[in-house]
């Protein structure tokens, strides 16, 4: 089955409903650059983060998204995961779907290293003998060796990096979704994660990547899309 | 006919040893460090029950042996039904990270939540059986029924759960007016004492759904028959109540991800 992935005008509204203070309205204003602010009928404000949306990812694509904080990229990779449903227009997607949006979904800081990767795995839609074949490369991969029969909470911020991002990269998907996520932990765990990441964009059908920094984006992908105010530009090759 | 609510729960019991793992993990993480873990809950019911029984016997002038067991039942009960309402306002919220991250069914958290508290009253069903013996409660063939009747019951807390739940993440308010009412609700209810003992008002602690939550399961625990309007009332609930949370569910499971 090839991985296939299509928005058909898809738009994207956000309710916020604890918007009466001004303080929020303006604070919201004042991002000037995210997405568009509407008034609805009662005092809901509604946040206006993808507006008509259309295109089509194949095999192979793997498509950069770049612009600025708050112009609906990680909206848009949630509404690609399935996460956000769209209120007008539809997702068609075929294939299994991962992502990296926030490193450790599901982890649990009392429980130990090894009990957290099967968690984390289960939710991640593995099975007992997926889970049991990737515990042993994530023990390589992160060598945390005898701390992963310790709880988490006694990791440092870096060990617990390494564990989530291990865990989060152990999937085979189909479609690789991924916001932001490159330049965790030390500088020698910096080359492996790299290198451990360009392997599973390799094996991937369709990999969408949301980012500021234009040359990772141009490094890795072949499509680019501008976001901005919750349209969508595909654009020739970002700026370096 | 699109119905997303319902696939979304048929997809939630289709993956039921997910729902098995989260909910023992969950306990795992929530006792990991307490030598007795779940017991204290059984301890904690124990105490209340030796301290409580004595007291309240006298006060409500009972015979112990028959006031002991059913109060053991009464806040046994009352404390599955309670925790789980008072949790289920919260159990979208609670899960935010996974909910705005996975694409997972939501119902997955209310199955999870039902599921965790049935764990933990099997860690206190003991305690009835052992106060049951020492004070000669009888243990019959009206016991059995005691299953029929849970299951009525946890099929009501899930509904219940996924409306509360959906409550608890639209309006934030809900949380902290079920956290209010659920301590008054329990002198309410039948827990300290049977709906029998009231002379007056016995007739009407039946419009409380939790009363016929709790003697539904209280009555063959003792080893009485079950009257058979419980069953009614229970199954009515359970109908009604399902499909209302079902066509709620079913209306807004796609704006929850919006919410939390």
């Amino acid at each position: 089955m090839s991985a296939h992935l299509a928005f058909d005008n898809v738009t994207i509204r956000y309710p916020i409903y604890n918007s009466r203070s001004m303080s929020l309205r303006n604070h919201l204003v004042r991002i000037s650059t995210g997405g568009r602010i509407e008034e609805d009928a009662g005092n809901i404000r509604l946040v206006t983060a993808l507006k008509n949306v259309s295109f089509t990812l194949r095999e192979g694509d793997t498509v950069g998204l770049i612009g600025h904080n708050g112009a609906g990229k990680s909206t848009m990779l949630r509404t690609m995961a399935g996460v956000y449903a769209p209120m007008e227009g539809r997702v068609e997607r075929t294939g299994r779907v991962a992502t990296v949006l926030e490193l450790g979904t599901g982890m649990d800081m009392e429980l130990s290293g090894y009990e957290n990767i099967i968690r984390m795995s289960k939710l991640l839609g593995l099975s007992n003998a997926e889970i049991k074949r990737n515990a042993k490369e994530i023990e390589e991969f992160t060598q945390l060796g005898e701390f992963l029969e310790l709880p988490v909470r006694t990791y440092s911020s870096g060990m617990a990096t390494r564990l989530m991002f291990a865990v989060a990269t152990s999937t085979k998907p189909d479609i690789l979704l991924v916001d932001e996520m490159f330049g965790t932990g030390d500088a020698e765990f910096q080359v492996k994660a790299k290198q451990r990441m360009e392997e599973l964009i390799r094996s991937v059908g369709i990999f969408v990547f949301a980012s500021h920094d234009n040359k990772l984006v141009r490094d890795y992908c072949n499509r680019f899309f501008r976001l901005e105010h919750g349209t969508v530009t595909e654009i020739e090759r970002p700026p370096a | 006919m699109s119905a997303p609510g319902l696939s979304d729960i048929i997809k939630t019991f289709k993956n039921p040893s997910l729902i098995l793992y989260m909910a023992w993990s969950d306990i795992r993480a929530r006792y990991k460090r307490s030598v007795l873990g779940p017991l204290w809950i059984t301890i904690g019911t124990a105490f209340g029950v030796v301290g409580l029984g004595f007291i309240w016997s006298e006060l409500f002038k009972q015979d112990k042996a028959t006031y002991i067991p059913s109060l053991t039942a009464g806040l046994i009960l009352w404390q599955f039904m309670a925790s789980c309402i008072a949790e289920s306002t919260s159990v979208f919220t609670r899960q935010a990270n996974i909910i705005k991250n996975l694409d997972l069914p939501l119902s997955l958290h209310v199955a999870q939540l039902a599921l965790r508290h049935t764990i933990n009253i099997a860690h206190n069903v003991p305690l009835f059986f052992i106060v049951a013996l020492i004070l000669g409660s009888p243990i019959n063939l009206n016991t059995l029924m005691v299953i029929p009747g849970f299951l009525l019951v946890v099929g009501n807390l899930f509904w219940i759960s996924l409306i509360f739940g959906m409550m608890g993440a639209r309006f934030r308010d809900f949380e902290y007016l079920v956290a209010m009412i659920l301590p008054l609700l329990m002198f309410l209810s039948p827990v300290l004492y049977r709906p029998n003992a009231l002379p007056f008002s016995g007739k009407y602690i039946w419009l409380n759904p939790l009363a016929n939550m709790i003697e539904i399961i209280r009555s063959p625990l003792l080893g009485e028959p079950t009257p058979w309007f419980l069953y009614a009332v229970n199954g009515g609930m359970l109908l009604i109540g399902g499909a209302l949370a079902l066509a709620m569910f079913n209306a807004k499971c796609k704006r929850i991800a919006f919410w939390v």
